[in-house]
């Protein structure tokens, strides 16, 4: 049963990797919505925001803390994107040619480093940033930004290569596709990441996950009291080190036989390395008569998360910890004498004061979460955020009512779509005109690489919502079609000056012809001319007239953003009435 | 060669057009005399008149069985082996009943219709204006022309577009042109009415620009006279004009359904000029009030005096 564990991670990680992979890299609407939307939607911090904005899906993240609670880090290695990433960049540099099998042993944890990320992190969902916080460590969003927006391109070319033979040769399925690049500005993120992954994967296995991603410290604080843990049998343990050298995460310390659970990734590796089955899963809560290891203790056992730790002896308390294993393998590295020659109890030399890091790294654990929820009260805001925020118009960060970067239909608004938009990119992936952007610097440092309409691409087309269908924190509402249709996200704003009916006296309208609800209309002018004129009453700032207008060098119709979304009228109309004809043609 | 069924077919489509052309001579005063005799094949000399087929009250397909048999039938246009390009209006993401593109059944139907007549081919594509594969599926022209046997070509591909002088062109002196308006063997140009907030007009002339690359070219350059200056350089073979439901306001992507009246009406001719000035007569303008019409007639690329034009009517009721 449990060597069968790694073969169930290793499939429902594939299933996952290769459905988000697919839907984040795909570059001509091939994936339908829903997979996009479900499979991100059991991700940790896109549920987690969904959870704090009262949406359906949010539930995911209780019970991944819940599954961490019960069984070790299992969302590192079976759900997580970009550990999975890891992993598959681990198997596919084991087949560069001459390089031998990785090899790791045993690092010490990076526990400064981990709490650091980890408290930033907090700290700056406290301060009201968590939309640029949980953005940029959300170990998802990260994979999002790599694969939609290094990937996809990438794929889109290779289609395009192929084109021109494939349709030769008689298969017409496969067509050309424009690829998008986002600028050089904003994919240097996800390329700094990718080789910084691929370094840290090369070097050190799952060291990312270990020390920069919060979200594998978080979840580390609960693995570290799971219930099931990897635990090594010392009756069957040879110390053959097979389990050591193939951990990815580097946290099992052979000469004491403990493996730091905080750290495990629960990849399941060890459990096929050992020969004598000597790793496997155990029931450590409520144990009573411990199996293997005697030196366990009551005062872990049972120990509330939330609470602080009981006092307990300390000589069998530390027996088995992680400190105490780290500092006996420093120990050991600078004196072959062994963990054997150290009386569990004495009192450590060096600066390392176990004790008090150990309890703050437990009680960060409650608090992390507990603060994180409590510092998002700002994200609670419903879908309908807009009265909210009408009565606190001090609470908007930008000047003025109108700006030039526009968030598409259903985020509400610019504030509450920053707050809750982690830019995972699966949006920008499966909107079908492409409007939708990463920007850079559009939506200040908060934003960056956030999705934003660019109507010098396309323009948002009028019967769709896919990027509400497919957004899984709820930053983009998923709008009825008709509230859609309705929905402010800009106002267009006609400079007569620069129009080309004025300035060539020749028909155009090519921004009204582009108007799904004719707020850009025309009007008799000139010698049987027709000039454009805006009604903002019903205009929705979809960019179809700012998209279209042929003016150059500047357009003459341009969308402004409402950084506040309003609600158009709906065009009521009566049926048309047809100039009369007599007879059967009016010819 | 023709198989019997070919030889029945033709047969029973020219029993057809003869009883209803008859019939149809009681009430339409203005009816030409031909309809006794088989009709007279349109291509055939440049000093006949141009002949504009006006059908109406049928159903979409025989309204368009109707245009093709008084015109000579399809094996007029179509000859076996033909690679044959059927471009119809595409241009919005709008469901059938918006009447903001060209009816999927008539474009299945006059798809099937190639096919039968021997077509080696028969590719569709639009250059469209909201997304295209939205615009090609809801449109229900991707199924329809697909499920008749058509190639459906994307055309938002700037490589398929090729890059063409066009000498006659007053404004429009070059452009990107679809390679399939440049390699088919036959041109169907199958557009939808509609009224336009720009151009006045929708029809026959105004479709073309579907096939070139850069509309925005045609916007910046004096709209109407490039539209007109296209037709120096190609002319489609025939044109079929949907105006089953034509768009009388809003055009050309409509609001909702009240901007469509239902005309029950099919034009054909391979005069686009004529065509377009019948058109917009049923629109409620006269010919000359459409610019591009008007500027296509002075320059003698068709006729927009309609008495100048051989009209057969049809009342399909």
């Amino acid at each position: 049963m449990n060597r069968r564990l790694k073969l169930l991670r290793v499939g429902v990680a594939l299933a996952i990797f290769a459905g988000l992979t697919a839907a984040l890299a795909d570059f001509r609407g091939a994936i339908p919505p829903r997979v996009g939307h479900w499979l991100a939607s059991a991700q940790f911090v896109p549920s987690l925001v969904a959870l704090i904005a009262g949406t359906a899906f949010g539930i995911v993240a209780l019970v991944i803390l819940l599954v961490t609670l019960a069984a070790g880090r299992v969302y590192c290695s079976a759900i997580c994107p970009l550990g999975i990433l890891q992993d598959v960049i681990a198997r596919v540099s084991s087949w560069w040619p001459g390089r031998k099998q990785p090899r790791q042993r045993y690092a010490p944890p990076s526990t400064w480093i981990r709490q650091a990320v980890l408290w930033v992190t907090v700290a700056g969902v406290v301060a009201g940033w968590g939309g640029l916080a949980l953005a940029a460590f959300d170990p998802y969003s990260n994979f999002g930004r790599i694969t939609s927006g290094l990937l996809r391109p990438v794929l889109t070319l290779a289609n395009n290569a192929v084109v021109g033979p494939a349709n030769a040769a008689g298969l017409t399925a496969l067509y050309r596709v424009e690829p998008h690049w986002a600028s050089l500005w904003v994919l240097h993120l996800p390329i700094l990441l990718l080789i910084v992954l691929v370094v840290l994967v090369v070097w050190r296995g799952r060291l990312y996950c270990n020390t920069l991603c919060p979200l594998g410290t978080l979840l580390g604080m609960f693995a570290r009291k799971a219930a099931f843990r990897l635990e090594i049998d010392k009756n069957a343990c040879t110390k053959c080190a097979a389990c050591m050298r193939i951990c990815k995460a580097q946290c099992i310390e052979l000469r004491s036989g403990a493996i730091d659970f905080s750290r495990c990734v629960t990849c399941y590796d060890c459990i096929g390395a050992c020969d004598n089955g000597g790793i496997r899963y155990r029931w450590t809560w409520r144990r009573r008569k411990p199996v293997t290891s005697p030196a366990k203790s009551e005062g872990i056992v049972g120990a509330s998360l939330l609470a602080t730790p009981p006092k307990a002896p300390p000589a069998p308390r530390h027996a088995w910890g992680t400190e105490l294993v780290e500092r006996a393998s420093r120990l050991q590295q600078r004196n072959e004498s062994g963990l054997a020659g150290i009386p569990p109890a004495t009192p450590v030399p060096s600066g390392d004061v176990p004790d008090p890091a150990r309890r703050a790294f437990i009680a960060g654990a409650a608090t992390a979460l507990a603060v994180s929820i409590a510092g998002s009260a700002r994200l609670q805001a419903g879908p309908q955020a807009h009265d909210r925020d009408a009565e606190e118009p001090g609470r908007d960060r930008r000047a003025g009512p109108y700006t030039r970067t526009i968030c598409p239909p259903g985020s509400g608004g610019i504030d509450r779509f920053l707050d809750r938009c982690t830019a995972c990119q699966l949006c920008v992936s499966a909107c079908p005109t492409h409007v939708l952007q990463p920007t850079w610097a559009g939506y200040g440092l908060a934003g960056i690489m956030k999705p934003r309409m660019d109507y010098s691409i396309a323009f948002c087309n009028f019967e769709c919502r896919i990027c509400g269908e497919v957004c899984p924190t709820g930053a983009i509402t998923l709008l009825a079609l008709a509230e859609k249709q309705v929905t402010q996200i800009g106002e267009a704003h006609f400079d007569e000056k620069k129009c080309i009916v004025i300035v060539k006296s020749t028909d155009c309208a090519a921004c009204s012809e582009h108007c799904p609800t004719k707020a850009v209309y025309t009007v008799p002018y000139g010698d049987n001319l027709r000039l454009p004129k805006v009604n903002p009453v019903l205009c929705i700032g979809c960019g179809g007239c700012q998209y279209a207008c042929p003016a150059l060098p500047e357009k003459a119709i341009t969308v402004a953003s409402r950084n506040l979304h309003g609600r158009a009228e709906r065009p009521v109309e009566q049926k048309v009435a047809p100039p009369a004809s007599a007879g059967d043609f009016p010819f | 060669m023709k198989s019997r069924r070919d030889f029945l077919k033709t047969g029973l489509a020219l029993g057809a057009t003869l009883s209803i052309a008859t019939r149809k001579n009681i009430f339409a005063a203005e009816a030409p005399a031909s309809g006794e005799a088989a009709p007279a094949p349109v291509t055939a000399s440049a000093a006949a008149r141009p002949v504009l087929v006006a059908v109406r009250d049928g159903s979409r397909t025989a309204m368009l069985d109707q245009a093709l048999a008084a015109l000579g039938g399809i094996g007029t246009f179509v000859k076996k082996g033909q690679t044959v390009l059927v471009k119809p209006n595409i241009g919005w993401d709008a469901p059938p009943e918006r009447g903001a593109n060209t009816h999927p059944e008539l474009v299945g139907h006059l798809v099937k219709l190639c096919l039968d007549a021997g077509a080696k081919s028969v590719s569709i594509f639009d250059n469209t204006c909201d997304q295209w594969q939205r615009t090609y599926g809801n449109s229900g022209i991707e199924r329809a022309a697909r499920d008749a046997g058509a190639i459906v070509v994307n055309g938002k591909d700037e490589s398929l577009y090729r890059e063409v002088e066009i000498p006659g062109g007053v404004k429009l002196k070059q452009a990107k042109v679809h390679g399939l308006v440049l390699d088919s063997d036959v041109f169907f140009n199958v557009p939808v009415l509609k009224h336009h907030s720009g151009s006045l007009m929708t029809a026959g002339m105004k479709n073309l620009m579907g096939v070139i690359w850069d509309r925005g070219a045609y916007h910046r350059a004096d709209l109407h006279q490039t539209i007109a200056d296209f037709l120096t350089f190609k002319k489609p073979t025939l044109t079929v004009l949907d105006a089953y439901h034509p768009m009388f306001r809003n055009g050309p992507r409509g609001v909702s359904v009240e901007d469509v009246v239902e005309k029950r009406m099919l034009f054909a001719s391979t005069d686009i000029v004529a065509l377009d000035a019948a058109a917009a007569r049923l629109l409620g303008h006269q010919p000359s009030d459409v610019r591009h019409v008007k500027i296509a007639d002075e320059m003698k690329l068709g006729t927009m005096d309609l008495n100048q034009v051989e009209i057969r009517r049809f009342n399909l009721t």
